[in-house]
């Protein structure tokens, strides 16, 4: 019997499915349990997080070796067609690339290392279990985020990775900041959907499909794109839209800082590394839209730099140690948005793999790095030394004093967003709401429906 | 080969009679019910009767649903027949809507707290069951204006014997009055003088209207909206999910305007365009609910509205779409609302304006509320991902602001899902406060309602077939292949 060995493109196939039948193997065991009111032990827990994280890493690992030998091509995997109505068709479509080979291999890579790092930090914390499927669900949403073939596929994942996010800055849900502050992480990533949303709406309309392949031309990163401009110009758009909400950018960057509230290895993770990254990620993907976009793409250039700045220049007057390097991951996601709008394509992934992960170093070193600098002000009987910057001293004193203002006030920029926007919509939905009841209340005769009904449920 | 081109299994005459007989069954057995819980009178628990003869009905719904899939795909139309409906009219739809209205009944009956669960409440609950699944399988003028009436009373007496629910009693039945007046005018011009046929006249026409108007009341359409909410806040949660989640109105929608859309074309689109207004408003409504039950009533009228927002395509994936609406938003908010009745009942009134610190009560109930919730606003891999899809892609031709308003309403819905589970779940547990774990009877039907809404998004292929065969037969129904009739019938 003569044994055939599988071809190049099935080993391939293979290979990245695994990535993805990994983590979502390994959520439905921690996650079913779970549900059915036995939850796995800590032990139970770490060997099978560990174990889905690892085979992911190793098959990511086999992937960049085999992808780096025959120099990237591009292999789409077919997984098949969710649901087809008419001509409308939902297809489940991976791609392998230059682009998403080495991004799935870092993303992986870091996931095992964090899981590896908390299995000790959270030790006999309540909700052990709960942090682990979240993170689990975190790594297939961003595994199918960086692997996906369709712009379907990538919102699948990006919703994955955004209520994962989100549920994990509400960690320590009886913290009353943690739940705002999850809840303003979710407020701002859903209104950043629109983007993604609206743009696979404008994609599908304009080629009849949401795959990659019929949208751009070539291998990344030097992929042409097929649909005409007045398509790419509201495409592009809308993704540097949805990018910006993800990656905390000016206007939609307020949640950043907040979001440390979470446990520190999901912050490392999520807001050092990964999540922050997903906008580039996508505007990576989808560079070529950006291309025939140029207005769009300056437009983003414009609001990296200007990120970058705000959040440089707030940054600097933090006292907090998560929040300064919050506004620091800020300062470098607003610096990568730029490369991209400057149609850098190696660069600005390089500037992600990079600062990923020495700010996941940081973040998960922040608690011990506290530690080592009291000890460091004991031994020296105050604190270090820190002098100012150049930069500072070149700058006329009222000019501090002034930018000292502006970053202790984080530019203003939740004070402007709360009077401008949310209170004027909260207002009038709260107006809403109440006419909806003083309406009841008129036709049923009684002051409030809701106010009558408690009453006689509390005198029951 | 596709659904449509597949060899049935069943011949046309095996398939009608094993059609008729289900359905019977499917009515019959909650009316079982109810003979069994009034004999068991108060000493014994009626939940037992209630929930054997509901498992009965869905038993007899799914062998319907597996019959109709295995037919010819060929509609049964027995007994006399006025104006193009049949006394009984069963097709996909009916294969679609009976195991729901069974499923749906039997996870409240399971899942209601004890204190709920008396001989009247199930009496009624049951009666409605009935009510509602007889309806769903006519499409006769006259009993189905009796039936939309019939199956109003359970709710209104559900309200109306609740603790300060009379207010609201009386607004539903204002509404409820009007709306029926409405729909018999309405059928009845439209049964005289049917707007498709060819020498129609005013009447028909004014009927159309009329049927529009009484079904954008009863299912709560903007202006019609507000005692919506409302019910939910003073009913109990078991008549208010049983009254709304099954859709009755779409249900006579469909049978009365969608399938003569050449006739009605107008009234359609206002109603779809009314229904969008509603997704929207209701998600923006939800945002900003002072307590629980306001939050699950505006969930249910703006996700359950994108059901009409999609009847007036003219494409069978638009028709699709609302169909798997219809499906997902019934089960997801009846699983959202039965969660709350179950923490209600643990823990009294649950306010939405600061933490409650729910969580260590019941982690699972937790867990089902944010499960419940994703599945209701297009999260992918469930069921509502895949209607929302179809419904926006199906759209986009003719009503790209559809699109866009499905998607406003599906952001606000899940800001207001995640609000709510922050503001029941978050914050300080009183240290010593019971702990009440989940009990087994809401962890199964709870997990049920969960498995399907999850396995039909993660393999919706088989399910989108029905659908797209329901939908096609809907909108050729003025062209339809002849009906398969039992012997002995006398149309």
């Amino acid at each position: 019997m003569i044994l055939a060995l599988p071809s190049a493109h099935d080993l391939a196939t293979g290979l990245i499915v695994a990535q993805i039948a990994a983590p979502a193997a390994t959520l439905l065991a921690l996650g079913l349990p779970a549900l059915l009111g036995r939850p796995p032990s800590e032990r139970a827990t770490t060997r099978a997080v560990s174990a889905g994280f690892g085979l992911t890493f190793l098959a990511a690992l086999v992937s960049l070796a085999v992808g780096a030998a025959r120099g990237f091509p591009v292999e789409v995997v077919h997984l098949g067609t969710l649901f087809a109505v008419g001509h409308h068709a939902a297809t489940v479509e991976l791609v392998a690339d230059g682009l998403s080979i080495p991004y799935v291999c870092f993303s992986t890579g870091l996931c095992s290392l964090v899981n590896a790092f908390a299995g000790r930090y959270l030790h006999r914390e309540p909700g052990f279990t709960r942090f682990f499927i979240l993170l689990v669900l975190f790594g297939f949403g961003m595994n199918l985020l960086v692997l996906a073939g369709s712009i379907d596929v990538l919102f699948a994942g990006w919703e994955c990775v955004g209520v994962s996010s989100t549920f994990l800055i509400g960690f320590f849900h009886e913290r009353r900041t943690a739940g705002a502050a999850a809840l303003r992480a979710f407020v701002t990533y859903r209104i950043c959907d629109v983007g993604l949303l609206a743009a696979g709406v404008v994609i599908h309309h304009a080629v009849g499909s949401g795959d990659f392949g019929h949208v751009f031309a070539g291998a990344w990163p030097t992929a042409t794109c097929l649909v005409p401009v007045a398509t790419a110009v509201p495409a592009s758009l809308l993704l540097v839209f949805a990018a910006l909400g993800k990656s905390a950018q000016l206007p939609f960057s307020g949640w950043l800082p907040r979001a440390m509230e979470g446990p520190t290895p999901s912050s490392a993770i999520f807001y050092g590394a990964l999540s922050i990254h997903a906008g580039a990620y996508l505007l990576l993907r989808c560079a070529p839209l950006l291309d025939a976009a140029p207005a769009v793409a300056w437009l983003l250039v414009a609001i990296g730099l200007g990120t970058a700045i705000h959040a440089a220049v707030v940054g600097s007057v933090q006292t907090d140690l998560k929040a300064m390097l919050a506004y620091a991951s800020m300062t470098q996601a607003g610096l990568i948005l730029a490369e991209i709008g400057l149609g850098w394509r190696v660069v600005p992934l390089v500037h992600v793999i990079s600062h990923a992960i020495l700010r996941s170093l940081q973040i998960l070193r922040s608690p011990s790095a506290l530690h080592d600098r009291h000890e460091l002000s004991a031994a020296l009987g105050g604190p270090p030394g820190q002098g100012e910057s150049l930069l500072l001293r070149l700058l006329p004193a009222g000019l501090r004093a002034t930018l000292y203002r502006i970053a202790l006030e984080r530019g203003f920029e939740d004070a402007l967003v709360g009077r401008f926007v949310v209170a004027p919509v909260l207002a009038a939905l709260e107006a809403a709401a109440e006419f909806e009841r003083r309406l009841v209340a008129r036709l049923g005769g009684s002051q409030d429906v809701a106010d009558e009904w408690h009453r006689d449920r509390g005198a029951e | 080969m596709t659904a449509l081109d597949a060899v049935p299994l069943l011949d046309s005459l095996c398939c009608a009679r094993l059609l008729s007989a289900t359905a019977a069954v499917a009515i019959c057995a909650p009316l079982a019910g109810i003979a069994g819980a009034q004999l068991a009178g108060a000493r014994h628990n009626p939940r037992l009767p209630a929930g054997w003869s509901l498992a009965t009905a869905l038993a007899a719904a799914l062998t319907l649903a597996w019959g109709w899939r295995s037919g010819p795909g060929q509609e049964v139309l027995l007994g006399p027949q006025l104006a193009g409906g049949s006394l009984v009219h069963l097709d996909g739809l009916t294969a679609i809507l009976l195991p729901l209205v069974a499923l749906l009944s039997l996870a409240i009956v399971l899942v209601a707290p004890r204190r709920a669960v008396t001989v009247g409440g199930v009496t009624r609950l049951l009666a409605g069951a009935a009510l509602t699944t007889a309806l769903m399988t006519t499409s006769h003028p006259v009993v189905l204006v009796i039936l939309w009436v019939a199956s109003l009373l359970p709710t209104w007496l559900s309200t109306r014997a609740t603790p300060g629910g009379r207010p609201t009693a009386r607004v539903y039945a204002l509404m409820m009055i009007l709306g029926s007046v409405l729909f018999a005018v309405g059928v009845g011009l439209l049964a005289l003088d049917p707007p498709w046929a060819p020498q129609a006249g005013p009447a028909g026409a004014a009927g159309g209207w009329l049927v529009t108007l009484a079904v954008m009341i009863r299912k709560g359409i903007v202006p019609f909206h507000s005692w919506y909410p409302a019910l939910f806040t003073a009913a109990p949660m078991s008549a208010a999910l049983a009254a709304t989640m099954p859709q009755v109105a779409s249900y006579a929608a469909v049978r009365l305007l969608v399938g003569h859309a050449d006739g009605v074309a107008a009234e359609l689109v206002v109603l779809s365009q009314a229904a969008l207004v509603t997704a929207a408003y209701g998600a923006a409504l939800a945002v900003v609910q002072r307590d629980v039950r306001g939050l699950v009533g505006t969930l249910a009228l703006s996700q359950s509205a994108m059901v009409l927002a999609g009847l007036s395509g003219g494409l069978p994936m638009e028709l699709c779409g609302a169909l798997a609406v219809w499906v997902s938003s019934g089960l997801a908010l009846t699983g959202i609302g039965l969660v709350a009745w179950a923490l209600e009942s643990r823990a009294g009134v649950l306010g939405l304006e600061s933490p409650q610190g729910r969580f260590a009560d019941a982690p699972a109930l937790a867990a089902f509320f944010l499960l419940f919730g994703l599945a209701s606003l297009g999260f992918p891999g469930t069921l509502s991902f895949v209607a929302d899809d179809l419904i926006v892609a199906g759209s986009l031709g003719d009503q790209p602001h559809a699109g866009v308003l499905v998607i406003v309403a599906t952001v606000a819905c899940g800001i207001a899902v995640v609000r709510g589970w922050f503001r029941i779940f978050g914050g300080l547990a009183t240290p010593d406060a019971p702990r009440h774990q989940i009990l087994r009877r809401e962890r199964v039907p709870l997990g049920l309602l969960l498995a399907v809404l999850f396995g039909l998004g993660l393999w919706p292929g088989p399910f989108v077939q029905s659908l797209e065969q329901v939908a096609a037969l809907l909108l050729n129904s003025r062209h339809a292949a002849p009906a398969t009739a039992l012997p002995g019938d006398h149309p």
